[in-house]
């Protein structure tokens, strides 16, 4: 027996009340967890970029294009290795607008060099090289419609408008999670050649390996610096900063949701403090038998914040216990099924789960501090006199 | 015997708001060692403040109050809670166990203050179980024992540690007549064979007589 012990017994005095809490501080840590996973897999794309690659982009704004001669100006750049370039194509399946899929028209033959964490078969990339109408698509995007290799796929267009027919050449996985598995990748060409002419020959942005990361600075600038002096100026940046720019777009709804689980947060505490000052106040008796015998202010704090650490613990972890396969197998497989543009992944993250524990126990010991303070302060005397 | 508790001129005062009420009044008062003391009296009459101090749980407003020759008013709180952990033994009326700990590690509560091993705490704690006649019931928990079992799991506790002073505050108060009788002959026992110095305010005559001391106080003064 220790004072550890003796905490973890303490909990066991009202198990309704006990059980209660713990439930209720999970529940909070599941619906945090939730939220945190909601942002974690809308931040994945930016947290998980390649560090040896830069886009290049309108120095304006996103939606305006370059000339895609750009592309090969930019492969003259000391420090660059292989180039490509793309465009947003924004194209969705007839008459199923809502069901959100990123597709992209590329160079084939330089975007399988600059993105080579793609895993194709040797036959399916050879077939995309030579097919001018020939796409690609990721794995969870092929499960998710049902693709197979060989198939006909009709999209329809929005920014280039028309009935765009594709072949499915390839179904690609990913060896890194800097790319998701839920695009849909096809022949640049096919596009600037049915494109109308204001959009033909341009292209979207400028993706270029750098070799040696560490010089990804220095190579951005200078490919700003070579197109400073013409009509259209670029932005060059690492592929994180341009991911995260385009999250920032999203700043207000992130925002949003990051209050939404500091609230949960602080529901919880409160949930947490209330059992422990009740808990705290029903034993003012035997906290004094306690002082009587010898037992010093420290070591009633320390029964006090065991108490809420157990309390805290036990929480978190059966929060994360039902969590995580709620999360994984259920709303995460949902998530990346229907909306897999905006969630190709959506898993509890280890540091997600670690911070949810964490928390979980550190806002117990905050929600414990006032009754431990005021245990810690109690008269023997008083304390021995009351009942109750 | 040598005076083993030894007040000279103590008061005690409190406050209830701003009116001071005087518990205790120039009080001169020798405690023999080895002695077995009842202190009698009305309610308020100061019996329970008087053994609050000899124990250490209050300080004095006045005079002084010591024990072995150890001034308890010059101590610090924590100083007197550490003293208190190895020459105070504490019985009380409602016996005060903790309801989630078996009797066993009642009993062993305050050998955590001790740098004992586990397994030093468990021997002496048995012992001491021993000697109230508990043995058996060591992992039971208070809720499956009897009021008067209960008592002798809080004498064993008191005893743990081997204390010199052994007080108790209303130890029979809560129990009926045979209860009663047994926990007063085992602190007869403990007084006798352990020789502990026993201070113990009662309002039952009949527990009085076990003691081979009996004071009464009134109005805060021995009379």
């Amino acid at each position: 027996m220790n004072l550890a012990s003796i905490a973890i017994k303490n909990t066991r005095r009202n198990i309704f009340r006990t059980v209660l809490t713990v439930v209720g501080v999970a529940v909070a840590m599941l619906a945090f967890l939730l939220l945190r996973t909601v942002l974690s897999a809308w931040l994945v794309g930016a947290e998980y970029a390649a560090k040896d690659r830069i886009a290049t982009r309108h120095k304006v704004t996103f939606v305006m294009w370059l000339p895609k001669h750009y592309a090969e100006d930019v492969k003259q750049i000391p420090g660059v290795g292989a180039v490509t370039y793309m465009n947003w194509f924004g194209a969705h399946l007839p008459g199923k607008e809502s069901q959100f899929f990123a597709n992209l028209a590329t160079d084939p033959k330089t975007f399988l060099d600059v993105y080579d964490e793609i895993s194709l078969p040797a036959d399916q990339k050879q077939n995309w090289l030579e097919d001018r109408r020939g796409a690609i698509v990721g794995a969870v995007l092929a499960r998710q419609f049902g693709w197979k290799v060989g198939d006909k796929v009709t999209l329809e267009g929005s920014i280039y408008p028309g009935m765009w027919e594709f072949n499915i050449d390839g179904i690609y996985s990913a060896t890194r999670k800097s790319i998701d598995q839920s695009s849909f990748y096809f022949n640049w060409e096919y596009m600037n050649e049915l494109a109308p002419g204001p959009a033909k020959e341009k292209i979207g942005w400028i993706s270029s390996k750098v070799p040696n990361p560490s010089e990804a600075g220095r190579v951005s600038k200078a490919i700003d610096k070579l197109f400073d002096p013409r009509d259209i100026q670029t932005l060059s940046m690492s592929e994180r900063a341009m991911n995260t720019s385009f999250l920032g777009m999203m700043s207000t709804l992130l925002t949003a949701m990051q209050i939404v689980s500091l609230v949960i947060l602080l529901i919880m505490m409160l949930i947490l403090g209330n059992t422990i000052a009740m808990g705290v106040r029903e034993r003012t008796h035997e906290y004094g038998v306690l002082r009587a015998i010898g037992f010093l202010p420290k070591h009633l704090t320390a029964f006090v914040l065991g108490e809420a650490t157990v309390l805290g613990l036990a929480g978190g972890l059966l929060g994360l216990a039902l969590g995580v396969p709620l999360i994984n197998q259920g709303v995460g497989r949902f998530m990346e099924e229907n909306f897999t543009g905006f969630f190709p992944y959506f898993r509890v993250a280890d540091k997600d789960a670690i911070i949810s524990v964490v928390l979980s126990i550190v806002l117990a010991l905050i929600a414990a501090a006032v009754p431990a303070y005021q245990v810690s302060r109690l008269n023997v005397i008083n304390a021995l006199r009351k009942v109750g | 015997m040598s005076a083993l508790i030894k007040l000279e001129k103590v008061g005690k005062t409190y406050f209830r708001g701003k009116e001071p009420i005087e518990v205790l009044k120039d009080l001169d008062l020798e405690m023999p060692e080895g002695a077995f003391e009842a202190l009698m009296g009305p309610s308020g009459s100061g019996k329970s403040t008087l053994l609050n101090l000899i124990a250490g749980l209050d300080s004095v407003t006045s005079g002084t109050i010591s024990v072995s020759g150890v001034n308890l008013g010059a101590m610090s709180e924590g100083q007197r809670a550490h003293w208190r952990s190895q020459n105070v033994g504490f019985i009380f009326q409602t016996y005060n166990l903790l309801p989630v700990l078996t009797a066993a590690e009642n009993v062993e509560l305050p050998l955590l203050l001790a740098p004992l091993s586990s397994a030093e705490r468990k021997t002496r704690s048995l012992t001491a179980l021993r000697a109230v006649g508990l043995e058996e019931r060591g992992h039971h928990r208070p809720d499956q024992l009897s009021g008067g079992q209960q008592q002798r799991v809080a004498i064993a506790r008191a005893i743990v540690t081997d204390p010199k002073i052994i007080v108790a505050d209303e130890p029979t108060g809560d129990l009926d007549r045979v209860s009663a009788n047994q926990i007063l002959e085992l602190l007869v026992k403990m007084n006798k064979e352990l020789k502990k110095t026993i201070v113990m305010v009662t309002h039952d005559p009949a527990a009085a007589e076990r003691a081979s001391i009996v004071r009464h106080l009134d109005k805060g003064q021995l009379t």
